[in-house]
């Protein structure tokens, strides 16, 4: 039977409230170890908020995109475009889709109004545009089936557009001229928002550039304002995320038939994009933590050594209370237990220290950080963890003391 | 009654290539009650056999029983609790623990007992009353005089009534006057029943005891009762 833990933990204290100085300075490996790791874990659990909270306003994890694949090898024949035709075809193919667009940028966009210029980037767009993006109109409507069959002149702009050109002015109804060809202004986009935070090149309205793009009917920029547009890129929005990992399969093996067995498109979902951040988040983490779990090993090092020569110099101690009847196991225990409590200690002081320094490290980092409370689970265990690894051989070497050798030394 | 009984104890010690014989064959009997000395000069033995009287080591050969109880043939597991509940230690230099109070100091043996704070409290303070010493149960050993210490060192050797109390050389590092002062324990002790083994190389100390052991060069030289 050996002592109860309850004696070692009094022993312990005690020890430790008796050498306050050694005690801090061997503490201190550990309280940074632990404070790295509160940190580290509170920069992953935000950068996984902030990647979803992209994600979500990006359309959200049932978005499928189709885009030209650039690891096709072009000479092998094959065009990374699709007709008007085609794109409604596939729309019939895939009618448990909620959404599909089809666009075609018209980089060199110039609007103009009563004089006043607009450089901005305008798409030929599908009706389905505002859901594949989740983004509602804000004012009038959005390009319908309508517009599409009958080329119509009609233009759908964003909120700087309007902002810009029409000052205070209702701009629906308003005619206004992109690059040589009268439209009719019949909606204007919701503004979109979405802030990053900290800062550096990132601050600000990420999506302030969405703002400034106009939209047209697809077949009025293909049939009306020459050139040879072609289609080349396509979203398609699930109805849920679980469906969109099966269609995007789907959409693949559409386009590989029209396309005869060209992989000249490429079909990416949210989904698969998502876990591909998981992944690299993962990466990320793992040497993070990495990184943690060596200043963790080194504070150990630090501890078991300090462990080591404060036996040597309690060897006549051992040697005392293994003559009044302590067991190898008590002593054992006794050391043992120390070395956890000044872990634990460590711990307890890195997680206090680590939630203080948070916000500071995210300022000075430019990064988003999320404390939550399983941090403090996972820092504490950590430390009573690298205490019992760490203890082990110094309570070992206390525990195997030779009584008569033990009170021999002076 | 024999409450020590050792017979043809040989202690070897191997130094490497050396191998030291420091014991070659001792056989001594203590009965229950006596106040024995144990002399001899340094490199004699002497600490060596008190070593295993104190069951802190243990015979390389021969048998050694203690209270009836063959122990030379325990394994050292075991040894611990001979030691905590038969053998009461007073060393030369006292050996408290330097952080722990007098009261804590004479705790010692009971917590590794397994006694409740409580009970081992109130026990510590009768004994340290019974010394002298029950206005300074909160002092750190270094707060006291060596004569004060060296009855905490005994409050701490009789606190869990032992079969016998092994003192080594107990007023060595005490002034005439202290060293006195802690024999009369010692006497008073003996006189209450105690057993009472000490090991010294004063003849005026070893004087007091009822029978003094000499060892010379690993054996019994003179004063066993077979002889």
């Amino acid at each position: 039977m050996a002592i109860s833990l309850r004696e070692s933990l009094h022993i312990g204290i005690a020890d430790i409230m008796t050498r306050k100085v050694r005690s801090s300075v061997t503490i201190l490996g550990i309280v940074l170890g632990v404070m790295c790791i509160m940190v580290v874990l509170a920069i992953i659990s935000g950068m996984n908020a902030s990647t979803l909270s992209w994600m979500e306003e990006r359309g959200g994890a049932s978005k499928i995109d189709v885009y030209r694949n650039w690891d096709y090898d072009f000479s092998k024949g094959g065009y990374a475009s699709l007709s008007l035709s085609e794109v409604t075809r596939i729309r019939e193919m895939i009618p448990e889709a909620k959404a599909l667009n089809a666009q075609i940028d018209i980089w060199d966009a110039l609007l103009r109004y009563r004089g006043k210029d607009y450089p901005g980037t305008a798409f030929g767009v599908m009706p389905d545009y505002p859901i594949a993006e989740n983004w509602r109109v804000a004012k009038g409507r959005f390009i319908n089936n309508l517009d599409i069959r009958e080329n119509s002149n009609v233009i759908v702009i964003g909120s700087y557009v309007a902002r810009d050109l029409f000052g205070t002015q209702n701009p629906i109804g308003r005619s206004l001229n992109l690059n040589g060809n009268m439209m009719q202004v019949v909606g204007v986009m919701e503004e979109k928002v979405w802030i990053s935070e900290g800062g550096g090149p990132w601050a600000g309205n990420v999506l302030a550039y969405m703002n400034e793009q106009s939209f047209i009917p697809i077949s009025t920029l293909m049939n009306k304002f020459g050139g040879d547009k072609m289609i080349t890129s396509m979203q398609v929005m699930a109805n849920s995320p679980n469906q969109a990992l099966e269609l995007q399969k789907k959409l693949d093996g559409i386009l590989l038939n029209i396309k005869r067995g060209k992989a000249v498109f490429r079909v990416s979902s949210a989904q698969e994009q998502m876990e591909q951040m998981k992944q690299n988040a993962q990466i990320f983490s793992m040497i993070f933590i990495l990184i943690a779990v060596i200043s963790l090993f080194v504070g150990g090092i630090v501890i078991m050594n300090i462990m080591l020569a404060s036996i040597k110099e309690r060897t006549r101690e051992i040697g005392v209370r293994l003559a009044v009847g302590a067991r190898r196991i008590d002593i054992f225990t006794q050391f043992l237990v120390q070395t956890v409590l000044i872990t634990a200690l460590g711990g307890v002081l890195g997680i206090v220290l680590g939630f203080s320094i948070l916000d500071l490290v995210s300022g000075f980092l430019k990064m988003p950080m999320q404390a939550n409370p399983n941090m403090i689970m996972a820092a504490l265990l950590v430390s009573v963890g690298v205490g019992l690894l760490f203890g082990i051989a110094p309570a070992i070497k206390a525990g195997n003391l030779d009584p008569v050798i033990a009170l021999r030394e002076e | 009654m024999e409450i020590i009984k050792t017979s043809s104890l040989i202690k070897d010690y191997d130094l490497g290539k050396l191998k030291v014989r420091a014991l070659s064959g001792v056989d001594i009997c203590i009965t229950k009650g006596e106040f024995v000395a144990i002399m001899g000069p340094s490199g004699s033995g002497k600490s060596t056999l008190m070593h295993i009287i104190g069951c802190l080591d243990r015979p390389t050969q021969g048998e050694y029983y203690l209270d009836q109880e063959l122990v030379s043939k325990l394994p050292k597991s075991s040894l611990a609790g001979i030691r905590n509940r038969k053998i009461g230690f007073v060393f030369q230099s006292f050996n408290l623990l330097p952080h722990l109070n007098i009261l804590k100091n004479v705790e010692l043996p009971l917590m590794y007992f397994g006694m409740s704070t409580h009970k081992r409290r109130e026990k510590a303070k009768q004994i340290l009353d019974s010394v002298g010493l029950s206005d300074r149960l909160k002092h750190k050993p270094n707060e006291l005089s060596g004569g004060q210490r060296q009855r905490v060192a005994i409050a701490r050797a009789i606190v869990n009534d032992p079969s016998i109390l092994l003192a080594d050389e107990p007023t060595g590092n005490l002034d005439s006057q202290a060293g006195g002062d802690i024999l009369e324990i010692f006497d008073s002790l003996h006189r209450s029943g105690n057993t009472v083994i000490m090991v010294t190389h004063d003849p005026a100390v070893a004087n007091r005891a009822d029978r003094i052991i000499r060892i010379k060069d690993g054996l019994v030289e003179d004063g066993d009762l077979a002889t």
